[in-house]
């Protein structure tokens, strides 16, 4: 008799899905999905808005990672104006869209991952937050409530919100940079320097005793895409993808956001809401890809900062060509962040950055634009149409979440398939298989207000719908 | 990293688009005008709770927290007196409660508000709109004079110490 186990909702992630793993009649595993069970139509309710108003109503999809959302469609309206931004404001956006980095990251690793990372997959479920880290490690808490509060607070200062400023506009942003700003950002490095140097330690101190979980969470070639300057140095914000294969070959470079849909298809399975993005002439699902920090960090040569790059060197011993296991999502996290805050350093000492010209104008010079940023979690693309009168015809989002989708499910797979034996499992295994889809960090949509608890629920169920066996925590 | 402190806080937690949810923010927009004169008092509205806000809380003498409630009587304004607590299950993250900001300001500050009090106003509907319940328009008033009077009590007790 075959079963099916669901993991409902998975915990611990930015917004609500689900994993079903399915055992043939000797309990083996046989399949398994994750499932984003979410609807949110941003593309469709957006027809018939002006163009200009499409930064602040796309920003509203996640309340995590909305800059890269702000950004990538300012990018997109930009092209529509056929403008080019004030280099001081690409400067600031850069800025804005780092400081995000850090704090995202931070949130993941910091509050997500840690419990898990600093007191075992196999640890008391109850323990398992950020009240169990700070008490097992309280410096250790104290680093991710600062790198946080570090990312966040920039955003405050540049955006005037920590969360959706309206700051960043088609054209540029809305104001230039006070010096008292600067001055406050300047004196909080020395701190998220010191914060990072501690969570870098400690993690590599814990990731050798997660040698097993390295072997079986998503462990397997694929492709990597992700933005990356001329010099072949990482990049947020301002820069065309590059694709390289599984032994680390470009396989596609110079991926401008207008030349997005002739490299990148996307295709639908029926059960998720989220789309499965691949490269198109692989198709689907062979052309599968992943993108965010491993894939960032697989693919660049150099992060472009001095202690960033030495870290990016050893992270590049860990394998001879890409560095395959999710597992390493959390190292590459850790790195970036480290980037980000050296970055911002380098932004602040530009001699133009407190410049008072932060914005071009236009109109309607085209009828169709596209713009992609890098979020915390992977490649963003907006591309818009519009009518003669500027207001929306059609739009298209590819998120981070969608491009990864094919290898977290994969990796779902891979992991039950080790875990789950003769169709039993333990709250350490559901936990286990969980933490795959939590290393790819995937955004589902925090924007959607929870309210109230999300109990898991584990259940077996028999070929015939019936439960069989069932855990809830 | 410098932090903007006061030594009374007023912490208010809700969603403006969801009906009832949004009593929160709007008694703290009330209490920034009101109180937009006097320096001892900050006033701190976010859609969530988040552990950053513990270090605001562990610089405070005196923490009113501010939030709808789904448990009390629609309208219903209370005030209780709020103790640091762990929480109850294992799923907190980016979304806690009054006890739990008071336990992580203990936990990694080592600090504590002298007085922390919550207030909830009952919610009697938290579905999609930005409108509220007729209930919880009627109570708008008592919860500011409430507020009002909460304040005026910390700036006391500040004043006096």
């Amino acid at each position: 008799m075959s079963q099916t186990i669901t993991i409902d909702p998975v915990t611990r992630l930015e917004g609500h899905g689900k994993i079903t793993i399915q055992l043939n009649g000797q309990g083996e595993v046989e399949d398994a999905h994750f499932h984003v069970t979410q609807v949110r139509g941003f593309e469709k309710f957006s027809e018939g808005r002006p163009f200009y108003e499409m930064p602040s109503l796309m920003a509203r999809i996640c309340g995590i990672c909305p800059v890269s959302h702000l950004i990538a469609s300012a990018k997109a309206c930009e092209a529509i104006m056929s403008v080019r931004i004030p280099h001081t404001a690409a400067q600031l956006r850069r800025m804005m869209n780092l400081a995000q980095m850090v704090q995202s990251h931070a949130l993941s690793l910091f509050y997500l991952s840690a419990p898990d990372l600093l007191l075992g997959m196999e640890s008391d479920p109850k323990m398992r937050n950020v009240f169990g880290v700070v008490a097992a490690k309280p410096e250790l808490g104290l680093a991710g409530v600062g790198l946080r509060r570090f990312g966040q607070h920039i955003i405050e200062l540049l955006g005037n919100k920590r969360i959706h400023p309206g700051w960043v506009v088609p054209g540029g942003v809305t104001e230039p940079l006070a010096a008292a700003k600067r001055d406050e950002i300047l004196g909080m490095l020395p701190e998220a320097y010191a914060n990072i140097a501690l969570a870098l330690k400690w993690y590599k101190q814990v990731a050798a005793s997660f040698k097993p979980e390295i072997e079986v969470f998503a462990n397997f070639p694929s492709l990597y895409m992700g933005l990356v300057n001329e010099d072949e140095s990482i990049e947020f914000t301002d820069a065309a993808l590059r694709l390289i294969d599984a032994k680390g070959a470009i396989v596609e470079d110079g991926i401008t956001a207008s030349r997005f849909t002739e490299v990148i298809g996307e295709a639908v399975e029926n059960y998720s809401y989220t789309k499965f993005a691949y490269y198109k002439p692989l198709g689907y699902p062979e052309g599968s890809y992943r993108v965010g920090p491993l894939a960032r960090l697989n693919i660049v040569k150099s992060m472009g900062t001095p202690r960033a790059n030495q870290e990016l060197a050893e992270f590049k011993q860990l394998a001879n060509g890409p560095v395959e296991s999710a597992f390493y999502y959390h190292h590459a996290r850790l790195i970036e962040v480290l980037y980000g805050i050296e970055k911002i350093e380098e932004i602040l000492t530009d001699p133009l950055i407190l410049d008072k010209q932060v914005r071009a104008t236009a109109g309607v010079n085209r009828l169709e634009g596209a713009g992609q940023a890098e979020a915390p979690r992977g490649t963003l693309n907006h591309h818009y149409k519009v009518d003669e009168d500027g207001k929306i015809t059609w739009a298209n989002l590819v998120i981070a979440t969608g491009q990864n989708n094919n290898a977290m499910n994969k990796g779902v797979l891979q992991a039950a398939k080790h875990y789950v034996k003769d169709g039993k499992f333990t709250e350490g295994i559901l936990n286990r298989v969980e933490a795959v889809v939590r290393a790819f960090d995937p955004c589902l949509s925090c924007s959607t207000h929870a309210f109230g608890q999300m109990p898991l629920a584990l259940t077996l169920l028999s070929a015939d719908g019936e439960v069989v066996d069932q855990v809830i925590r | 990293m410098s932090l903007r402190t006061a030594r009374c806080l007023l912490l208010a937690c809700g969603n403006t688009l969801r009906g009832d949810d949004g009593i929160g923010p709007w008694l703290a927009e009330w209490a920034e005008e009101r109180f937009s004169g006097e320096s001892d008092v900050r006033v701190i509205s976010r859609q969530q709770w988040t552990p950053e806000l513990a270090e605001e809380i562990a610089h405070a003498e005196c923490v009113l927290f501010v939030d709808c409630s789904v448990e009390s009587d629609a309208g219903s304004v209370r005030t209780i007196h709020v103790e640091p607590a762990n929480p109850d299950q294992g799923l907190a993250t980016h979304h806690i409660g009054a006890p739990q900001l008071l336990e992580l300001a203990r936990e990694l500050y080592n600090s504590l508000p002298r007085n922390a009090l919550l207030l909830t106003v009952g919610a009697g509907s938290i579905e999609l709109g930005e409108e509220f319940s007729e209930a919880v328009a009627a109570a708008q008033s008592e919860a500011c004079g409430k507020i009002e009077e909460i304040i005026l009590g910390f700036l006391r007790t500040i004043s006096g110490s």
